[in-house]
């Protein structure tokens, strides 16, 4: 089909007010404008240029045009606020054949530029928020819990935590008088003359697990499975120094009130279930497995100063670890949310406690408290 | 009653163009990891929009993704640093109730110390509901005239808390209250170009589509009797079952018919009025028929998708187990599903839902509009950013 040879209707609307003028439109003389013809004789004629003529996109029906006008404008895009409605199938068609910038988007410049900076503004703010101003408070507050209120919180924990691995009705906590008598002389050597904040509460649970964890409030909870691998007394009392550090620099406490504030933020970020919920998991887990290293590493260097005061080799803990790195080692570190076995071996064996080569247990101790559970 | 013309107002979208513009958008939303999700509403809305026909005129959507991007950026940095302190205070003094409840009101006031947190948040939704809606005029246009909304959201809130307050302590007998003065408070701020809505009628008028929450209401309570004098399960339950799904149409019919007398009763300039007649069965027949169609639809795409990972993760899993290839195939498949699902809930419930709204809807008057004259532009504030970070008012 060619151009319209005479004139079309159209209906305009001319941005001011509401009225629908028809009109008639048709390419000017010189062929570089669409002129729109009023039929009012107090309406004077109107000219759109071809090359700034826009159509309204991802409209419902095809067959008809919505014009609009590139033009500069405070408005949420450069258009006039003037409309010409075209229905006209023949001059529909032409439009769409011949005008290659009918659905151009027309940005204004320095828009680029502009969503760059809000990008990063964005992004540098909420990871201020997260790893910076979060943080922060969490510590601040985390000093200022009265120590009853932490205590009273990990009672809480310890009874959520009894729940989730509870078996049945079956006894959780290991109870054997011998086996606790050793666990408690274990607790008083490796802590003497050390200050520390709480009325320990270390128990063994009866569960194959080989790991241990603290709850806030200095209660400390052994897994029986830990009793089984470990090779010698030493070696969980390692693993129990490093606990009592958690509980001294009050980890559990502040990684709760972090895992508090941040808990929804990444959420938000990345918004709705198509797309963000499983970036949003991963983002998770990375963020908590970076806060975590630092309290691990620091809950190390307390356990080997432990084991130094208390005169004990840190061998036993090293060897340890060195084993459990054949199991972990295959995560790399940023993923991981304690230091890599290895890696925590080599520091154990370079802090120079060779010479110390006291036991935490006699013989029969030993063998009492890997019965506790019995 | 308005003299002058009744003017039909039409729609004229179709499923399949519709669906196939829903799936597109959102699969680039997929493969952008959601970063497209605000293109993808506002193409959506262009379609929705010019589908409403008045007398041969359209409505025109003209927000633009990037101001959207732009007021969600604005909106999560608030909103971040707003929740992570709330929170984080929140729960530092949700501390000092922890312990293990001994008596009634400890474990009362941990609960209360849990729903805290989300009052924090309510506000804000409030807040962000307001916005959204006076974004949406802001960037709607008929004839080329904009509509519009006086920045008036915090306003919104106050009231919105207080009469969500007094139909909470009135155990639901002030709901008709709430629904009508909150509708009133943001019809009277709303506006064609130059010209206001009203929002007309009395509130003690909503009370007739009251009437199935109130039976819902009186089998509940009598299943609960019932239950108390005969302790008998077999007789209450199946009465409590059928209160509860009363209460279900009883909502259906309260939303359907209050909107009915809400929006006849709104004037335009003084002398433009409407007359919107839904019925109750259709909206509940379109949401019928639309999980059916989706349930179906989707299950058998489900099942597609389901094969085709299996396939795709079996030629891919060598002697080392599936690799990382692998892993992304199957989290791009299960959120081509979720793309897919939006699709036909757009195509197969939203759109025939507005469809009914827009085609049992009148204007009275319809010529007097041409005296209206065009509004300033509203920067749109934070561009719905707000709600689109809080997640609320999802369906377009």
């Amino acid at each position: 089909m060619s151009a319209p040879e005479g004139q079309v209707p159209a209906v305009f609307y001319d941005g001011t007010t509401a009225r629908r003028h028809p009109v008639l439109i048709a390419p000017t003389q010189d062929r570089l404008g669409l002129a729109v013809l009023f039929d009012a004789p107090d309406l004077t004629p109107v000219v759109w240029p071809f090359d700034r003529i826009r159509a309204l996109a991802d409209q419902s029906n095809p067959a008809s045009l919505t014009l609009t006008l590139y033009a500069d404008s405070t408005d949420e895009s450069p258009r006039d606020p003037a409309r010409l409605f075209v229905s006209d199938p023949g001059a529909v068609a032409w439009l769409r054949r011949t005008r290659p910038s009918l659905f151009k988007r027309d940005l204004r410049p320095g828009t680029y530029r502009k969503v760059a900076l809000w990008l990063a503004g964005a992004a540098g703010a909420v990871a201020m928020m997260l790893f910076v101003i979060l943080p922060g408070l969490a510590n601040f507050l985390a000093e200022r819990i009265p120590l009853e209120q932490e205590v009273a919180f990990g009672r809480a924990v310890m009874a959520q935590v009894e729940y989730l691995f509870r078996d049945g009705d079956e006894q959780m906590v290991c109870d054997d008088p011998k086996g606790r008598a050793a666990l408690d002389r274990m607790t008083a050597r490796l802590t003497r003359g050390q200050t520390i904040p709480y009325d320990l509460d270390v128990r063994v649970y009866n569960h194959p697990m080989p790991n241990a964890l603290t709850a806030p409030g200095g209660q400390i909870v052994i897994f029986r499975g830990l009793l089984d691998k470990a090779a010698s007394a030493e070696e969980v009392a390692g693993v129990l120094g490093h606990e009592i550090g958690h509980a001294v620099h009050r980890d559990p406490t502040r990684l709760t009130m972090r895992a508090a504030g941040s808990a929804g933020i990444l959420s938000i970020v990345l918004g709705d279930v198509s797309g963000g919920t499983l970036v949003g998991i991963a983002g998770e887990h990375l963020m908590q497995a970076a806060y975590t290293r630092d309290a691990e590493e620091a809950a190390d260097d307390y356990a080997l100063m432990l084991l130094g005061d208390a005169g004990i080799s840190a061998a036993p803990l090293a060897e340890f670890f060195g084993r459990i790195a054949t199991l972990t080692d295959d995560i790399p570190e940023y993923l991981s949310s304690h230091p890599l076995g290895a890696g925590r071996a080599a520091k154990m064996r370079a802090a120079g406690l060779e010479n110390a080569d006291g036991r935490i247990l006699d013989d029969v101790d030993w063998q009492a408290l890997k019965r506790i559970c019995d | 009653m308005v003299p002058g013309s009744h003017t039909a107002v039409g729609y004229t979208g179709e499923r399949g163009s519709l669906f196939g513009l829903a799936l597109k958008t959102g699969l680039l939303t997929v493969l952008t990891l959601g970063i497209y999700r605000f293109w993808a509403k506002t193409r959506i809305r262009r379609y929705l929009w010019s589908s409403v026909s008045v007398d041969g005129d359209r409505l025109e959507y003209s927000g633009t993704g990037l101001e959207k991007l732009l007021g969600f950026l604005a909106a999560v940095v608030i909103l971040a640093v707003y929740l992570g302190i709330v929170q984080l205070l929140l729960f530092y003094f949700g501390l000092h109730f922890v312990v293990e409840p001994e008596s009634g009101e400890e474990a009362l006031m941990q609960l209360a110390v849990i729903y805290i947190s989300l009052l924090a948040v309510l506000p804000l939704m409030l807040f962000a509901s307001y916005r959204a809606r006076r974004y949406l005029m802001a960037r709607t246009r008929l004839r080329g005239i904009r509509f519009g909304m006086d920045a008036a959201a915090w306003g919104y809130v106050w009231r919105a808390l207080l009469h969500y307050l007094m139909t909470l302590l009135t155990l639901g007998i002030l709901l008709p209250r709430q629904t009508f003065w909150l509708e009133k408070y943001k019809a009277d701020r709303t506006h064609y170009g130059d010209a206001r809505f009203v929002q007309g009628g009395r509130w003690v008028a909503l009370y007739p589509a009251m009437i199935h929450l109130g039976i819902a209401a009186a089998i509940l309570a009598a299943s609960v009797v019932l239950l108390a004098l005969t302790e008998d399960p077999t007789r209450a339950v199946p009465l409590g079952v059928l209160g509860y799904g009363w209460g279900f149409f009883g909502w259906a019919f309260y939303a359907v018919r209050s909107r009915r007398y809400l929006d006849s009763h709104k004037m335009l300039g003084g002398s433009v009025g409407f007359v919107a007649e839904p019925r109750v069965g259709r909206v509940i027949a379109i949401y019928a028929l639309g999980f059916l169609a989706v349930g179906l639809a989707g299950g058998a795409i489900f099942a597609v998708a389901s094969a085709l990972t299996a396939v795709a993760v079996g030629s891919l899993t060598g002697a080392e187990g599936t690799g990382a290839a692998g892993i992304v195939i199957v989290a791009l498949l299960y959120l081509a599903t979720f793309a897919v699902f939006g699709a036909l809930t757009l195509a197969y419930i939203t759109q025939p839902l507005i469809a009914h709204f827009c085609e049992t809807l009148t204007v009275l008057n319809l010529e007097a509009l041409q005296s209206v004259r065009q509004r300033p532009h509203d920067r749109g504030a934070d561009a719905e950013g707000f709600a689109d970070a809080l997640d609320i008012g999802a369906a377009i």
